[in-house]
């Protein structure tokens, strides 16, 4: 068995690929802490330009769709992302084209749950996600998504709060996307100084009123609440603070 | 600025108009705007009931001049009675906007004054919030019937979605428990709608279309005597005659006292199963007459999906590998996204058991009415199939299939399983 470790980016995936790709015993993992096999060995892969052209370029031949799928797939949190994907790959060049359709696959199984995973977080947090105004009329919003997600949800704030500027915080990958009202800037981001608005309190306080009030207590139904609205994201919800 | 006290009695009155969905709209923002609509819609929250938020949704007032007998806030109610101008509409949908609380508004008013001067109000916020607000994010306008027409089409062109609420599914009921609307005064404003839709459909208008997510309704089931056949006839006719984007069923919940409402409600298996009826109508290639008499009601016991199939037992089973899609979409079990994923997948392989599982394709339900490759899982036996596929919940459901079915069966009908 033979542990191909990238450092999760695109670049030094398809160069793992290019590397990996007739190791029937491969594994492509970005996680440094894994617990490998006895006797297993270890290749670092730094990307390489030409390797990664390579792949790419035939990729795109046999399919114009898969780049986009994997691009997805290389943010979810799952650790057999990476090998997952190498085996979409050779299914595409044995194939000879496109199989996202051969829905009976299990690597296409596969693949789907992952990115599903993942544009479905994004879906949820374009819902869940809560700015707080700051005293100088910046929104922050601070979250921890399970997948790496944050250069994903920011255009659609900064389609949407068009003339506000912004910050959304991800606090477990100490990432952050700046908007100011022009462009959105990716950047690390440890902590952030938080200095809220008198109007803050105010405006929350009358939120939680309003889903208090909303709720209709003579049906309840705290089953299909958390099926829609995990636990892990309340924490981040004025309406569920201290729930 | 609205209180807290205000905001409590306006979202209370509002509550219980079941539409929060904020899809169908592509607005776009505008330069030094606020907002724009997800086409898709998207859940802010999801309150303890299980529902979700998605639109601010409030009264502008809730003094009322009529006095619809099922209505908390009717005319001869005591209810504490507030309002809300539409700047402080206006200030508290961008403050709860811009926190990304909600996708937009969701406004409706009790009648007051008259419906004119009411209409106009809601007209003038939903201006005032596309103008001078600059917002660009969703709004759903109920429309006040015996209002002017020209304020209908007026507001029409600002918002995303309007509705008139058809209250109750016959002219009859209307008569009996609000007896200031008129059916004319719901339908005449949704078919003036329609027009103005087909219009800018036919001349191929992009920008400035009218209620560009279309229209919906919603009526109170249980509070009058109509059967299931009967509402899901008018519920047919309001999507094809006035292209109706949704028809929301409320099952009624006893907040008020009156002689002539009943007095227990009505329950959310009715509600639920209407639902399914619709979306079968919908999405499945369904006909009402093939769901429900029309003097009958849906069977509680069972999904209407499972009640037709088990009516037409000799339609099945059909070979998953072969079945037109029309076919498929008719089988218990198989979603609308499953067959069309079967579809896709057996175009490259002759699918099993095993892949439908993996598919993630519900089989449970679904084994009594496919072969795959030709094999069958399924149950021969008729009462067999019936107690795998009904709720079997109470102890007389059980004791009346051990009648004429085997001890093993009977149990399976108690525990739900097979």
């Amino acid at each position: 068995m033979t542990y191909y470790l990238t450092d999760g980016g695109e670049a030094a995936f398809y160069t793992a690929v290019f590397d990996a790709y007739n190791d029937k015993d491969a594994i492509i993992t970005s996680q440094n802490n894994i617990q490998t096999e006895l006797g297993s060995e270890i290749v670092e892969v730094v990307a390489d330009e030409e390797k990664c052209g390579r792949v790419r370029k035939k990729l795109r031949l046999l399919d114009g769709g898969a780049e986009g799928e994997i691009r997805l797939v290389l943010r979810s949190c799952d650790a057999t992302k990476e090998t997952v994907a190498l085996e979409y790959v050779r299914l595409i060049v044995k194939h000879g084209g496109a199989v996202r359709n051969m829905l009976a696959h299990p690597t296409v199984l596969e693949m789907n749950d992952l990115r599903q995973k993942v544009t479905g977080e994004v879906h949820k947090l374009k819902g869940f996600l809560r700015f707080m105004e700051n005293a100088d009329g910046v929104l922050y919003a601070p979250y921890s998504p399970d997948n790496d997600i944050t250069d994903l949800v920011a255009p659609h704030f900064a389609e949407r709060l068009k003339n506000q500027r912004f910050v959304i915080h991800d606090i477990k990958r100490s990432i952050a996307a700046l908007y100011d009202g022009r462009e959105i800037v990716i950047t690390r981001a440890d902590s952030a100084d938080v200095y809220l608005s008198e109007y803050e309190k105010y405006f929350e306080d009358l939120w939680r009123q309003y889903y208090k009030s909303v709720n209709i207590e003579s049906r309840p139904h705290e089953k299909q609440m958390k099926g829609y609205m995990p636990v892990r994201y309340w924490k981040f919800l004025p309406e569920k603070r201290g729930q | 600025m609205i209180d807290a006290n205000r905001l409590q009695i306006l979202t209370e009155s509002a509550k219980y108009d079941v539409s929060c969905s904020s899809s169908g709209s592509k607005r776009v923002n505008a330069k030094g705007g606020l907002g724009n609509a997800s086409v898709g819609g998207i859940c802010h929250s999801f309150t303890p009931d299980g529902r979700c938020i998605s639109l601010l949704k409030i009264l502008m007032s809730n003094d009322c001049l009529y006095d619809c007998e099922y209505c908390p806030n009717r005319r001869s109610a005591d209810v504490p009675r507030a309002e809300i101008t539409p700047d402080e509409i206006c200030e508290l949908t961008i403050s709860f906007y811009k926190r990304n609380y909600i996708e937009g508004l969701f406004l409706s008013s009790a009648v007051f004054s008259t419906p004119d001067r009411t209409m106009e109000a809601l007209c003038e916020t939903v201006v005032k919030l596309r103008k001078a607000y600059n917002f660009n994010g969703y709004i759903h306008l109920k429309g006040i019937p015996n209002a002017d027409d020209a304020l209908i089409m007026r507001a029409a062109k600002y918002v995303d979605r309007m509705s008139f609420n058809i209250e109750l599914p016959s002219e009859k009921s209307l008569k009996l428990l609000a007896p200031q609307k008129t059916r004319d005064s719901l339908i005449m404003p949704m078919k003036k709608l329609k027009d103005a839709s087909d219009y800018d459909r036919l001349n191929k208008i992009r920008s400035g279309k009218v209620i560009p997510a279309g229209q919906t309704t919603q009526m109170i089931i249980g509070a009058s005597p109509e059967s299931d056949g009967q509402i899901l006839r008018l519920t047919e006719a309001l999507y094809r005659k006035m292209g109706l984007k949704r028809v929301y069923y409320s099952s009624y919940i006893p907040v008020v006292e009156s002689p002539k409402l009943p007095t227990a409600g009505a329950g959310l298996l009715r509600e639920h199963r209407l639902y399914q009826a619709d979306w079968l109508i919908r999405f499945y290639g369904f006909d009402v007459d093939e769901l429900c008499g029309e003097g009958d009601n849906l069977d509680a016991d069972c999904d209407p999906k499972c009640a037709w199939a088990m009516k037409n037992m000799h339609l099945f089973p059909v070979e998953v590998n072969t079945a037109p899609l029309e076919m498929l979409l008719r089988v218990p079990g198989i979603g609308a996204r499953g067959a069309y994923r079967i579809m896709q997948a057996r175009k490259y392989t002759a699918l099993d058991f095993d892949n439908l599982a993996k598919m993630r394709i519900i089989i449970k339900r679904a084994k009594h009415f496919i072969t795959c490759r030709g094999k069958f899982y399924g149950s021969e036996s008729r009462g067999a199939v019936r107690a795998a596929l009904t709720l079997g919940r109470t102890e007389e459901n059980a004791e009346q299939l051990s009648m004429f079915s085997s001890a093993d069966i009977a149990l399976s009908a108690r525990t739900g399983e097979i």
